[in-house]
């Protein structure tokens, strides 16, 4: 397959063009975080600062806050109507290989047994383009998690970084047919081609935090009422919930309704595992106690997700590390899990 | 994992409620109320199907949603009900609804008692407080097709005499003569007259053979973690012993992340759970 480049100086260009076919999302600092935001038409600073977003691009499909739907007390009784659909599909540009294969990971949650219309509906109709990582930070430990930091088979295009150009990979059927209706774009060269594969082999090698997770499903198993090292594990956590809502694997949310006189609306938004009332119920709540939250989070990634779908829900993307306010870290406690044959009781 | 029928998805999508109108309203005790509903709409009034053990998620539009079982029996669908104590915020709203008023369900959801393998054999229902509701379901469902079943037991156990809910049921197997029904409560008073003690004491006590039976329990989580080892005791092993699991749920589809033991989630895998099913997490975990 011939891959084309694109000159860095044209990238302005080819996000306007894509502009009119799509709403175009890349990285912005307008909300004082990196988050995807709609491209403002001009701007390709991001290009510069852009190591990832604090926010990942699952926001993208699953938005903090969304409106499932509106209802009204008329005299015939309720009537209810869902939001109108957005008009155009979402092309997200610079998206990293960590958080496109944590999609991948959400798709099977929000695929399996009663599909999802309001993630489905924006994730199927979107395009994603990836960036390869030049420049990983000290959190990152996406290679031990089996994503090479400028490779991806998640997205649909992919941007390698070669100096001048970026080299463009056609990664699925969607991306080779956008490319065939986008103009301005080169045939990469043999040469070219040479500096993607350096390029990629030097992004890998810059991650250098490891993790092993061999074994770890039944290591997490056999731990499981092991409440002392879970006491230990979760001491410093101060329940802020951040880890698992800027967690690019994670999915867990709330419903609520909103009732203005007679008009309400009811929406959903990210919750998180690690708040007491997430399971709290009228008369008890089965994770009162920090430790028992904390075992949830580690073990819903690293043992009840790969019992399910066979993938452990972490990437290696570093978020929850870098932005830890007490410097709680998964790898440390990962590696921490005892080698046990026999459960503890 | 089971599949609901996306044909009862209100406008294709599985998130918005039907709309439902309150029937009639039974006080079952100072804080517990059944309610008989019906769908707004007559085709679905019609159509709709559900089986033992499923649950829906209702609305208060304006409050909430939350999650109940349909605690009435499929073999008896002139109209539906479900139980509720009178505990948060929705069912609150509930409490201050009337006959007539409209409330929003989604639903059938989850799995349901497995009728295919209970078939043939001798059934042991142990339930508390308003735990008999998802039983009563199977219960009814189990009487109107008594010849496919063997022997039955009823354990139920309330605090007091008047917690006891669905008294006109318990009335009614008591005076089924194909029923062996057993009432105990906690604390007795001058006119009760049947047991007293704890449900697995009592179950204990009585001793049901473990032979070609299957028990199914539901009831608080403090009765369901006592009465697993009474069960062992009696000689049921963990493949015998069903349960229907009650966990804080916001879906019900198994995508919100909140109702899960271990990998199960209570939504999607369960509710009804075998004992072996969930002994590796129930001991810290319910």
């Amino acid at each position: 397959m011939a891959n084309k480049k694109v000159n860095k100086k044209d990238i302005t260009g080819l996000l306007k063009e894509w502009g009119q076919q799509f709403a175009v999302f890349a990285p912005s600092r307008e909300s004082g975080v990196a988050a995807m935001a709609e491209w403002d038409g001009k701007d390709t600073s991001f290009l510069d600062w852009y190591r990832n977003t604090v926010v990942p691009p699952k926001a993208s499909f699953l938005p903090p806050m969304e409106e499932m739907f509106r209802f009204q007390k008329g005299k015939e009784g309720y009537n209810i109507a869902p939001p109108p659909k957005a008009e155009r599909s979402q092309l997200l540009f610079d998206v990293r290989p960590c958080d496109a294969r944590a999609m991948a990971i959400l798709d099977m949650t929000f695929e399996q047994a009663l599909e999802d219309p309001y993630y489905l509906s924006k994730r199927k109709s979107a395009i994603l383009v990836g960036l390869g990582c030049t420049n990983p930070c000290e959190s990152c430990f996406c290679t031990s998690m089996g994503v090479s930091p400028a490779e991806s088979a998640d997205v649909d295009l992919m941007l390698i970084d070669i100096g001048d150009d970026f080299l463009v990979e056609e990664v699925t059927a969607k991306g080779k047919e956008l490319i065939s209706k986008t103009s301005g774009l080169k045939e990469a060269t043999k040469e070219d081609e040479a500096k993607a594969k350096q390029a990629r082999k030097a992004s890998y090698d810059k991650v250098t935090r490891k993790l092993d997770t061999g074994g770890i499903k039944d290591k997490l198993l056999a731990s499981f009422d092991d409440e002392e090292f879970w006491e230990k594990v979760a001491a410093k956590c101060i329940s802020c919930g951040i880890c698992t809502l800027l967690c690019p694997t994670c999915y867990c949310f709330d419903i609520n309704d909103e009732l203005v006189k007679q008009e309400g609306t009811r929406f959903r938004s990210w919750d998180s595992c690690g708040f007491p009332n997430y399971t709290k119920m009228p008369m008890e709540n089965p994770r009162q106690e920090k430790w028992r939250r904390v075992r949830q989070k580690v073990c819903h990634k690293y043992e009840f997700y790969p019992m399910t779908f066979n993938v452990i829900a972490c990437t290696g993307c570093g978020r929850c590390i870098r932005l830890c306010p007490v410097n709680w870290d998964i790898t440390q406690v990962i590696e921490s899990v005892p080698a046990r044959t026999e459960a503890k009781k | 994992m089971t599949v609901a029928d996306t044909k009862f998805f209100a406008q294709g999508n599985v998130y918005l409620p039907h709309i439902a109108v309150i029937e009639k309203i039974v006080e079952e005790t100072p804080g517990v109320r059944t309610y008989h509903f019906n769908f707004k709409d007559e085709k679905l009034r019609k159509e709709f199907t559900f089986q033992s053990g499923q649950f829906a998620q209702y609305s208060v539009l304006g409050t909430g949603e939350a999650t109940f079982c349909i605690s009435s029996s499929p073999t008896r669908r002139d109209h539906l009900e479900f139980a509720v104590q009178r505990v948060g915020k929705v069912t609150n709203a509930l409490n201050r609804l009337g006959v007539g008023a409209e409330i929003g369900f989604r639903g059938p959801y989850g799995n349901s008692f497995p009728i295919d393998f209970l078939k043939g054999k001798n059934l042991v229902f142990i339930g508390g407080g308003i735990g008999l509701a998802p039983l009563r379901s199977l219960i009814w469902n189990v009487i109107d097709n008594r010849d496919k079943y063997k022997k039955i037991d009823i354990f139920y156990g309330a605090r007091t005499p008047t917690d006891l809910c669905f008294k006109y049921d318990l009335e009614a197997w008591d005076k089924d003569k194909t029923v062996n029904m057993v009432t105990t409560v906690d604390r007795g008073d001058d006119s009760w007259k049947g047991k007293v003690g704890l449900v697995p004491k009592i179950l204990e006590e009585v001793a049901p053979s473990a032979k070609e039976t299957v028990a199914i329990v539901c009831g608080p989580p403090i009765m369901i973690r006592f009465t697993f080892p009474a069960l062992e005791k009696l000689g049921f092993k963990p493949e015998q012993t069903l349960t229907t699991l009650e966990k804080r749920m916001k879906c019900g589809i198994g995508k919100c992340g909140r109702c899960n033991i271990g990998n199960l989630y209570v939504c999607r895998d369960g509710p009804v759970f075998s004992y072996a099913q969930i002994k590796d997490f129930v001991s810290s975990e319910y």
